[in-house]
């Protein structure tokens, strides 16, 4: 029983719980909660997925029969590790490739931008824009079209909202759910969890912005970047930007959090919790 | 700081021969003794510093160099205009949107016209409430001083 229940358990946080997470909009006024409860999520349903193998053996074996049944022990010790590599494996290829990524595009705005002081990049380019690359040597990047748009109070916002994303390493964050989205079979992959996680981030370093420079700055250096970019018939509806104003209008909701932090406690327990009703 | 100054001195360099490079023309291009001897009028540097930041450049693929004999021509890949309109690009052309989206972080992902008018609106309502926040507490501070 136990086996099948954790088995029905990976399924519920790898699949269903994702997708039942990213429409509870109200989430996105805790993100720092929120954020807690997807990583928490995703880890029960990865450790809940590993430890099908070892239940199911334990409860075929017997508890005092494991030594006597080593080949029942190797496949469920080749399963576990077949969950495990596959994550691994995808860990690897999505680092290295944002890592290469990052890497060039350091190299391009090192030389064809001018070097501020507080390692600040900025491009010599009409359009408003700002962005960070995040890794171990980090820039923040602004373009003159940003530091002629924007009054200072508003250019500190989208500076602290950049610097918001390297303190706080949200890079590794989103890392994390890219290798867990890539190694999860793709019919249960959930393109919205992994966009509702992005502007939860977002959520997030908008916060450092408004603890810098206020909400009405924050606000107004979204709307100035927004309106300096041509519109972008690509991207045509559901930005992120909509949203995160949203949020600013609203101001956070403490009281979810909680909710968002138990679902977390939750997701780590049951899986734990499953398995030692094999062990104990 | 003496350990920390010979890595940013060299990224100095990249940029001061780069410019050379941009000066010198996407046709033209320059050898490694020309860039030296430009150079030299404003600075004193070794030509061996030269040839290394020159092929530092071509590992980055910031250059391209073709055999001139003995000796390698570069060449600037692309223009100053080209390479900083490439790294405003949301997008590097050859990669996945996913990873794309891990590698950079930028400050707005773009929005459409309609969208536009929606945050003047919201703007309007974060403003308007700034505004009577500090309105009111003028109001509580007056009666308080009252």
């Amino acid at each position: 029983m136990v086996p099948l229940a954790l088995g029905v358990l990976a399924v519920l946080l790898v699949w269903v719980t994702p997708a039942v997470l990213a429409r509870q909009l109200p989430f996105r006024h805790a993100p720092r909660a929120a954020l807690v409860a997807w990583q928490s999520v995703s880890l029960g349903g990865m450790l809940a997925a590993v430890f099908v193998a070892p239940a199911a053996v334990v409860v075929l074996a017997g508890r005092d029969g494991i030594a006597r049944h080593p080949w029942l022990v190797a496949v469920g010790a080749v399963v576990s590790g077949a969950v495990l590599l596959r994550v691994a494996v995808s860990g690897h290829l999505v680092g290295t490739r944002v890592r290469a990524a990052r890497a060039r595009h350091r190299d391009l705005v090192d030389i064809v931008a001018e070097h501020e002081r507080d390692g600040l990049r900025v491009l010599q380019h009409p359009t408003a824009t700002a962005y960070c690359i995040p890794g171990r040597s980090s820039r923040v990047v602004l373009s003159q079209g940003v530091l002629d748009t924007l009054p200072p109070p508003e250019l500190a916002a989208v500076i602290a909202h950049e610097k918001a994303h390297l303190r706080a390493r949200h890079d590794l964050l989103l890392e994390f759910f890219t290798v867990l989205h890539e190694s999860v079979p793709s019919a249960f992959r959930s393109r919205r969890a992994l966009a509702e996680v992005r502007l939860l981030v977002e959520a997030l370093a908008d916060r450092a912005a408004v603890r810098t420079s206020g909400e009405v700055a924050t606000a107004r250096a979204l709307v100035a970047i927004a309106e300096s970019r041509s519109p972008d018939a690509a991207m045509g509806a559901g930005t992120s930007a909509p949203v995160r104003m949203q949020l600013l209008v609203a101001g956070p909701r403490p009281e979810l959090a909680a909710v968002a932090y138990l679902i977390a406690v939750a997701a780590l327990l049951a899986p734990l919790g499953l398995l030692s009703l094999v062990l104990g | 700081m003496p350990h920390s100054t010979s890595a940013p001195r060299l990224g100095d360099l990249e940029r001061v021969v780069m410019e050379r490079l941009w000066e010198a023309g996407a046709t033209d291009g320059a050898t490694v003794r020309e860039v030296h001897e430009a150079l030299e009028k404003h600075r004193e540097i070794a030509y061996t510093t030269v040839m290394t930041v020159l092929d530092r450049l071509a590992k980055k693929e910031l250059v391209t160099r073709e055999r001139e004999g003995r000796a390698w021509r570069y060449y600037p890949a692309d223009t100053r205009e080209a390479m900083t309109a490439q790294s405003m690009r949301r997008t590097m052309d050859d990669m996945d949107l996913t990873d794309r989206r891990a590698a950079l972080l930028h400050f707005l992902d773009g929005a459409s016209s309609a969208e536009i008018d929606d945050l003047k609106a919201a703007l309007a309502e974060v403003e308007a409430r700034a505004g009577n926040g500090e309105e009111t507490a003028r109001r509580l501070r007056d009666r308080l001083r009252r």
